[in-house]
Formats: structure tokens, sequence, C-alpha cells
């Protein structure tokens, strides 16, 4: 395994960048931890003219609160960076569980946020905790920029609605009326392992009663999905062991798993069910962990 | 404790340990000589084709590139490591045989050059039916991947001890269960390679190898050279369990390239090439079936087995046999019937895995016997208690038990997994269960027919006394042989373990020795180094007599000091006397060699499984099991052996928590993974996975005293025998804790859930 022949450009700041993915389009990938994008290129699935790295954009980096706002998130934070953030710790410690409990610390010391969002794979793990957060993504490119609902970014595997002379330059997790947040992934070993399956919560609660809930789902559909179903069915209700069952029973049937090497289509979808029941009786009970 | 012992039985810290931490280690795929070239190996896409032609001109015109080969360019003979099967041909000249299988090999100036030209080499293919269920290879309308062995079958078996019908006849209660395994690879951390150069007609090899004896004996065989000029020899290896023992294919090709380009070669395999080449653990369907009386005695037992072998041979002859060789070992029984087919499948070939051919019947019966315990109403220990071997006593495959200490070692592994208590108590979804094992310390006849000695040993005391060297064909390939060694030469002289240096594994510099697999290392090249470390000794003590004015017979020497045995104030110095040795005699240097006893019966296949001393083990696992997901929790384990003597203790804890950490991998999440055309899916070690250190549970690794009359100092082995009980221990604690019984490899958490959704279904 080699890496096919490429121009590569480090621009020093995100005007330059920006430059160098309208002139390059699609020809170019953006490279900021590497740990998927060298992989398909050692693997022949990409062979781009130029790889252009965002390694010198510091400002793309780190973790902040504005006040009246929310968290924003640097895309080049890595994911060991959001695993250990103090300020992540205190507001969504559900957002530092979930990066640390992904790939291996290997990979999360050099892997990004952005970059996990991006590559747009159904088994990724930061964007359904993202998502059930209801996280916006700003895109930068040299015209201007826009922020869109991570909701509405993603279109199917590898597919997202970020043009290819666009950037993904920060992640904002807006202040919010949620009680609890979580994720839980199940995977084949105890790290290092994708996830077969997944699911992520956030809810609204007052007292017993549930006043909102968002559930996303991992490697559940070609794009990290909302069980919407699961989620009109406990709104407004107060919430029983029983009815947190039907919530799973129903993410497992709006759920389209695909049978792979990790699991069957049958096992996934009985692990959504599971997986949704324990994430929302943990969000519920412990709040954001 | 003083066993009166001054070096071994000592935590000696590791001879290499300093090296290796700090970086300086220097593996084969790190040494870099002048006008290196680096080589690789093109590989088939298909499992199964005939070739058409092959146009290797485009990659020959890319500047960089220093040569390009095929068959017409090596020698056509066949080899392979058994030599009662040579089907292998150094590139493929007729067909392919597997996806992987070997066409051409490229050598250039770097890698980027290689792998650029690799992909310029035109081969036209006819694709083949494949044959990829063994299940399927021998019926009558599957097509032969060798015209030389009909049906598909490599290797067939029967073997019939005592009359097993007339057992079964007799038994209070017979049980059959058909248990199957997977396709588990080595996974090495380092990846094989191979630089080879030429001197005029002598060659040398660099190998990340587990034995450069054969690596030398087959080399000079395929090139038509005397061993005398094949220098094969290693620096440091990254493991081998099994997968590096027989040639790899980059050695031949490295010498080819090297000797047509006459320059040094470097070939190596990448990750997705090691699975590739494979020669891991065979898949085996398992049936047994037990015949017992009325408390429980095993009477006779029915194994009847079929292994995919893959497209070659490999060390597979042997694997077939170890499968039902084995069995004999742990549990005393006097009926034996053993069948076995080995067949072709164009998969990529199986071998020698730590444990070689026995973990997976090992999980079988294990398995088998917890059924027959359940069926009987008896505790599972119970049950092995009353058939467990005892010393002195002969298998009915005639294998000689001499020391065995099984008895203690299950009550042991009782005692400290408390599990009296926990077997009645655990809470839902929490279990506990026991596996036995046991192993070869050594294989009693070496894979090829000759009459050389299995091992033996140099050591040279530098001049004034002040350091000694053991030269040693044996392999340290991460084991720590030679540390342990080492201590052994230090013992037997009376000198020091710090004091000790090596050269190992060297067909120049070292001795013969047969190298790293059998586990045999500590037994026979121990026994090589303690004759070699006492001819020393006796040297020294010769010359020391008459200036202490005493008979010979009245010193000793320990600690690098020579006394008096009856008035230890009486002494000299060990560097003293050796360098009066050096200035009267010339160079002091003690000499060992060993060769086993002859071992075992005169039936086909006899000598398999035949060894000086067998290793036994007790081993309980608790697990948890999540009875939605089926996800599996290993949460502790307890392990007991019996191993003899123990050299160095850390070092043999340590080979028990890592053939634990194997065997553990294979009970619950290691497979190879094939699609519909017979490419690997997880050539990768993402997707095959191996444990991680967050899966390991705590681990108790304790030991039962025992010596082995067959051996130096009374040792036995370790390294493969602790992989033999894990999987059959932690499928009894899966069963324990789930209430379904898993019968096949790995027992993984979807396998788990189906099995316990039908079990709610039914």
């Amino acid at each position: 395994m080699y890496l096919p022949d490429f121009d590569y450009y480090a621009p020093p700041d995100l005007v330059e960048a920006c430059q160098l993915v309208r002139e390059f389009g699609n020809s170019a990938k953006i490279l900021a931890g590497g740990t998927d994008l060298l992989h398909k290129m050692k693997h022949t699935e990409l062979a781009p003219e130029a790889v252009i790295s965002l390694k010198k954009l510091s400002e793309l980096k780190g973790i902040r609160y504005l006040p009246g706002q929310g968290v924003i998130i640097g895309a080049l934070t890595t994911q060991n960076e959001l695993a250990d953030s103090p300020l992540l710790h205190r507001k969504y410690r559900s957002v530092c569980e979930a990066a640390h409990n992904m790939a291996n610390n290997q990979i999360r010391h050099i892997g990004t946020v952005g970059g996990n969002i991006v590559n747009a794979v159904p088994s990724a793990d930061l964007p359904p905790i993202l998502m059930v957060l209801g996280a916006k993504v700003k895109l930068v490119n040299i015209d201007g920029e826009r922020t869109v609902p991570l909701d509405e970014f993603f279109l199917g595997v590898h597919q997202t609605i970020r043009r290819d002379d666009e950037i993904l330059t920060e992640i904002e997790i807006p202040d919010q009326k949620t009680t609890g947040s979580t994720s839980i992934r199940f995977g084949l070993r105890k790290s290092g392992a994708l996830a077969v399956a997944g699911a992520a919560v956030a809810v609204e609660m007052d007292g017993e009663t549930c006043r909102s809930a968002r559930i996303v789902l991992a490697a559940a559909a070609p794009v990290p999905m909302r069980a919407r179903a699961a989620e009109r069915l406990i709104t407004g209700q107060q919430i029983t062991p029983d009815l947190l069952e039907q919530a799973g029973a129903a993410a497992a049937r709006e759920s389209n798993p695909r049978d792979s090497i990790r699991g069957s289509a049958e096992y996934r979808r009985d692990l959504i069910r599971i997986l949704t029941r324990r994430a929302l009786h943990k969000a519920i009970t412990e709040g954001h962990v | 404790m003083n066993d009166g012992y001054n070096v071994i039985g000592k935590s000696v810290g590791r001879i290499d340990g300093k090296v290796k931490v700090t970086g300086q280690a220097k593996y084969t795929g790190d040494l870099r000589f002048p006008g290196m070239l680096v080589g690789k190996i093109l590989t088939s896409p298909y499992a199964h084709a005939r070739i058409l032609s092959i146009d290797t001109s485009e990659a020959e015109k890319l500047p960089g590139v220093k040569a390009v080969i095929t068959h017409k360019d090596v020698p056509s003979l066949k080899y392979g490591i058994s030599p009662a099967r040579w089907d292998e041909n150094i590139f493929c000249i007729e067909k392919v045989l597997f996806v992987g299988d070997k066409i051409a090999a490229v050598a250039a100036v770097d890698e980027e050059t290689v792998y650029k030209a690799l992909k310029l080499i035109k081969v036209e293919y006819e694709v083949l039916p494949a044959v990829l269920d063994p299940l399927k290879a021998m019926d009558e309308d599957t097509p032969w991947l060798h015209a030389e062995y009909p049906h598909n079958i490599n290797t067939e078996i029967h073997q019939d001890f005592g009359n097993v019908e007339k057992a079964f006849a007799e038994s209070f209660h017979v049980r059959t269960d058909r248990f199957v395994g997977q396709r588990a690879y080595q996974s090495p951390i380092e990846p094989h390679s191979a630089i080879s150069m030429w001197d005029g007609d002598k060659l040398t090899v660099y190998s990340s190898t587990q034995s450069p004896h054969y690596f030398q004996y087959y080399i000079a065989r395929q090139f038509g050279l005397p061993m005398g000029n094949v220098r094969v020899l290693k620096t440091y290896i990254g493991g081998g369990f099994g997968g590096k023992l027989e040639p790899t294919g980059l050695e031949f090709a490295g010498a080819a390239l090297a000797k047509i380009t006459g320059r040094p070669v470097r070939m190596f395999y990448d990750r997705h090439e090691m699975f590739a080449h494979n020669r891991g653990r065979h898949r085996q369907y398992m049936e047994l079936k037990t015949g017992v009386d009325k408390d429980g005695k095993i009477l006779g037992v029915y194994a009847n087995f079929l292994m995919d072998g893959g497209a070659y041979t490999s060390l597979g002859v042997a694997s077939a046999y170890y499968a039902g060789a084995l069995l004999t070992i742990p549990y005393d029984f006097a009926n034996y019937r053993f069948d076995m087919y080995r067949v072709y499948t164009n998969l990529p070939a199986c071998g020698a895995q730590r444990g070689h051919g026995h973990p997976q019947p090992r999980f079988a019966f294990e398995s088998h016997m917890d059924n027959i315990a359940h069926d009987l109403r008896l505790d599972p220990i119970e049950l092995r208690l009353r058939n467990a071997r005892k010393p002195g006593t002969i298998t009915p495959n005639e294998f000689k038990v001499n020391s065995c200490a099984l008895e203690a070692a299950v009550e042991k592994a009782r005692a400290i997994s408390n599990w009296d208590e926990k077997r009645n108590n655990l809470p839902k979804g929490r279990g506990i269960g026991i596996g036995l094992g046991a192993f070869v310390s050594g294989a009693g006849y070496p894979i090829y027919r000759t009459n050389l000695p299995h091992a033996a040993a140099i050591i040279k005391v530098n001049e004034d006394g002040s350091s000694a060297t053991l030269y040693t064909g044996a392999v340290d390939i991460g084991q720590g042989s030679d540390t342990v060694l080492c201590q052994m030469a230090a013992e037997a002289m009376g000198y020091t373990f710090e004091k000790m240096t090596i050269v190992s594994a060297d067909t120049e510099a070292a001795p013969h020795d047969f190298g790293a697999y059998a586990s045999r290392q500590t037994l026979m090249s121990g026994a090589a180094v303690k004759q070699a470390g006492e001819d020393v000794k006796k040297q020294l003590l010769e010359l020391a007599a008459p200036s202490l004015g005493i008979n010979v017979a009245e010193l000793d020497c320990r600690d690098e000091v020579i006394y008096v045995k009856k008035s230890p104030e009486q002494q000299r110095t060990f560097a003293e006397v050796a360098r009066e040795f050096f200035v009267k005699k010339g160079p002091l240097v003690g000499k060992g060699s060993y060769t086993p006893p002859k071992l075992g019966g005169k039936f086909k296949g006899a000598a398999v499984g035949t060894s000086p001393a067998y290793s036994f083990a007790a081993q309980v696992t608790e697990v948890a099991v999540d009875p939605e997901t089926g996800e599996v929790n290993v949460l502790e384990a307890w392990d007991v052996h019996d191993c003899g003597k123990v050299i160095n203790p850390a070092l043999l804890h340590a080979q028990v928590h890592g053939a634990f950490f194997m065997g553990m991998g294979e009970s619950v999440w290691e497979e190879v993974l094939f699609d519909e055309n017979g490419k690997i899916l997880n050539a990768n070690l993402s997707d095959y996975r191996v444990p991680t250190a967050l899966d390991m549970p705590q681990f108790h690794s304790e030991l039962v005293d025992s010596y082995e009359p067959n051996a130096p100092w009374g040792v036995k082995e370790v390294g493969e025998g602790a992989t033999t009980p894990t999987m059959g221990s932690i499928a009894n604690a899966i069963y324990h804790a789930s209430g379904v019984r898993i019968k096949s490899l790995p027992i993984s958490p979807e396998k788990i859930w189906r099995a316990l959704k039908e079990q709610r279904e039914e």
C-alpha cells in the first residue's frame, strides 16, 4: 500500500484555503486528521489531484462558549480534545463521553471533529450526539459563509450538502432547555471497533413528563437517522418503562440497517431497540452523561 | 525458599529488554544495506484460475525497476514445510489456487516504484470454479485443486485404539455433539520480512523467522546449494505464533531477485498480505461421541473431524494429526477412535497456530465434557477430576506421560477462583466455566526426516573469564528464550546471568537447533545448553583441583566461585581459573547437544504428539453476558499451570497472560471472513478483532509443584499449552451465564443473541 501521487498544499490562513478549494473543486481533498482520507488513498479508493491540509489554520481549533449563543467547537478540534474539554464536561458531558468511546486513543489523538462529520459514514460516533443537541455547522467559502443544522447536513454515505468549495469550520451547540442527553454505541470490542449500532438521545424533562425528545440512530441507515416515530411516541408523555420499550421498538421499526460483516440487519435492528430504550432511560434519569 | 539454585527460578530482567524498550532493537525490516533494493510479490486476484499469459514488459520499462521475475526465472521444484506433501511453487506456473497466490515479483530502487511496477504487470486469467466450502470439497462433482490429490483430500487419518464400539455398548450414557471452529490468524505485531544478498555463490538471508534451520534447509534445497552456502539469521522478532515457521515466499523471491540484480533485496508483507499468506489456524468441523459409566468415567471417545486446509499443505499434515492425537492427554480413557480429513479449498493455506491443531478440538471436548456433566447432574470440575490423567501413565495412542500434576492444578483453580461458591450463586447473566489443557514440550520428531540432534549449544568463556557467550540455534521470537537459556547456561557453569551474552538463531555463527515451535526450546535447547554449561564447569574444576590440592569430585562452582564443597572457604574465582585455562590450554569452550529418546508407537502417524514431557493446565473464567445484546464481558480468569520447574517466573506468567489473551480473542472475536469469491473481507486489525488491553480481564496465573524427570532441571513447556484450555473455559462460562450452548467459534454476541431469541421463542 502506497499513497498515490498528489500535490500538497498547506495554506497559512482560511482565505487562502478557501481560494485553493475553489480552484481545485472536486479534484482536491481536504486533509484534517487524515485518519479516513489517507487510509482511503492508500487503498486506492481515492486519488485526488491535490490534498489541501488545514493543519496551519489554528483558528479552527479549540472550544469556547459564547454567552447567549452556545458552545462553539472548532472543526479541527481533535476527538481527544473534545473528550477532555472541561467546558464540555460541565455543559454536555455526553459529547465528551461519545468522543471518548470512539475509535482508539491513537485515532482520537489525531482525528478531528470536523473530519468525523464531513466523512459522512453511517457508523460515525459524533454526529448522533451533536444532532440530538441541535448542533449547527458553519460552512465557509471564498464568497461567504452559511450555517446549517447538522440534521440537514447528511445526504448519503460519503455525501453531504457541503459544496466542493466549502470548508466546515465550526460546530455550534446552541443553548437549550434539554435536561439530559447521552449516546450508547455497540461495538464488537471495547476499543477500536466501529459501531454495529448506536443511539443518541436528548430529552427535555418536566418532572415525569417528557416535553421534547430527539433521537438519532447510528449505523441504522445510510445517514445518521432521526427516529421521529419514537420521538413522537414519548413527546408530551408521562415516562414509564413500558413507554420506553415502545419507543425502542418504534425506533427499530423505522430504522433501515443493512447486513455487513459486523452484524446482520436483523441483529442491528434489535440492538437499536435495546440501545434506544437504554439511552432514553439514561438521559432521563442521569442528565447529560 | 532456597532450592539450591543461584540463577534459575528467578525473574531476571530480559537480556533484550533495554534495547527493545529504548527502540534500539533493529528488526529485519529496519535493516539497511548499501545498494539495497525493495522487492514485492504480485499476487492473484482470483481464488482459482488458469494463468494464460504474464506480460512483464511494461513493468520492466519503468525507471527504477531492476528486475521482474516469474516462474520462468526460478526453480520449478515444489516445496513445502511438510515433506510428505510438497505442493507449492515459488511462483504459480499453470494455475493460481487462492486470492493471494504468488505470480511474480519486482525489485526496484524504492517502495513507491515497486508498487507502481506491480500494477504494470499484465496477467491474463481464465477464471475457474472455486472450491470455497470445505464440506463440499470431497464431493464427486467438485473440481480438484491439485491433480495429485484426488477429491481434494490432502490428509486422511483413521486411527483406532482399543474397542470404541464395545465401550459405547457398555456405557451408561453416550453423547454426541458437533462443533465448528473458525479460521483464525496469528496476527504477530511484526510483519514478515526478509533481506537476501549474495556474495558469489553464498546466500545470506536475514529473516523474521521462527526457524533459521528449516529456512536454510528449504532455501538450499530450492536453489541446489549446499546448506553451508546458505546463511539464515535473524535480529529481533516481533512474534510468530506458528506463522513464521515455514518459508514465506519472501526468501525465495528475494534470493532470486538479489541474484539477478547483484544487490541486497528487502522483501516484506504488509498487514493485508500477511492475512493472505496466512498459515493460521484451520477451521475444523468436529463431531465428538463419548461414552461414560454411571459415575462419569469415560469409557470411549470417537472423534470424527474435518479441517479446511486451504490451497496448500503448509504444516497441515501435522495439524491434522495433532487435532486428534492430543485429545487423549488430559483425560484418561482406554478406547479411542479418530477419523480426520484435511481438504483443500481455494482459500489461503492454514498451518500451525499456537497450540497447533489442538485448541479447537480442546474447545469442542471441553464443551462436550460440560454437556456430559450436565446430563449426569455432576459439577463440571467433579467430572474432570474423575477422569484427570495421572502421572506415570500411557495414553491409548501410546504417549508416555511422566510428570502430571493435573489434579492438583484443577483443585487449585477451583480454590483460587472460589468456584464452589460462584458456580451456584452468581447473579443472572454471570457465569463461571472451566477448561483443561495440555501440550507437548517439544515434538519427539523433527518436521523432516533426519537424524540431526534436536538442539545444540556452545559456550565460549572470554579469555579473562569476565564474560561468557552462549551460541545457540534457538530462536527468541519475543517469548524470552535468549534470557532463559542464558540463565540455564549460567546455572550450569556456576556463573552469573549478568555476565552472559548470547548469539542465537544464526546458522553460521551458532550451532544447529530446529527453532521456536512445538514449545520445545526450554526443554530441548535447554538440555543442550545445560550440557554445554556443565562441560565448561567440568573443565574448570579439573584445572582448579590440583591448585587447591583436592580431588575434582570434591569441588563445585557457583556464582563465579570455585570452592571445596566440604570447606567452602577454600576457593578460587571463576575468572582467575578461566584465565589460567586459556593460558595453558587455549579457548575454554563447552559443548552440548540434545536428542530426545525414541518415543511413541508404530501405527501410522504415531510420531505426532510424542514428546519427552507434557504440560497441563486448568483454567477458570468468569464472564458476564448481556441477556439482551449477547455482549460478552470476560471479567476474571484463573490459570493454574503444571509446567515443571520454572526458570523465569516473570516470563512464564507473561506467556500465560499472552496465551489467554490469544485464546480469548479466538473465543469471542477473531475470525477471518471471505466473500463469495474467496476474497478476505477483514484483512486488517480493525475488522479482524484481536482483543485490546481494555478487553483483557483481571488475570491470575498460578503454578503447581511439578518436576519432569525427562528434562533439564525438570522443566516443561508453557507457551502453547496455556492457549489450549481458554476457548473451552470461556465457552463453558458463557453457557453458565446465558443458558445457551454455542457450538461454533467465535462465540460472538450475535450468535448468543440469536440463540437466546430462539430459546425464548421455543
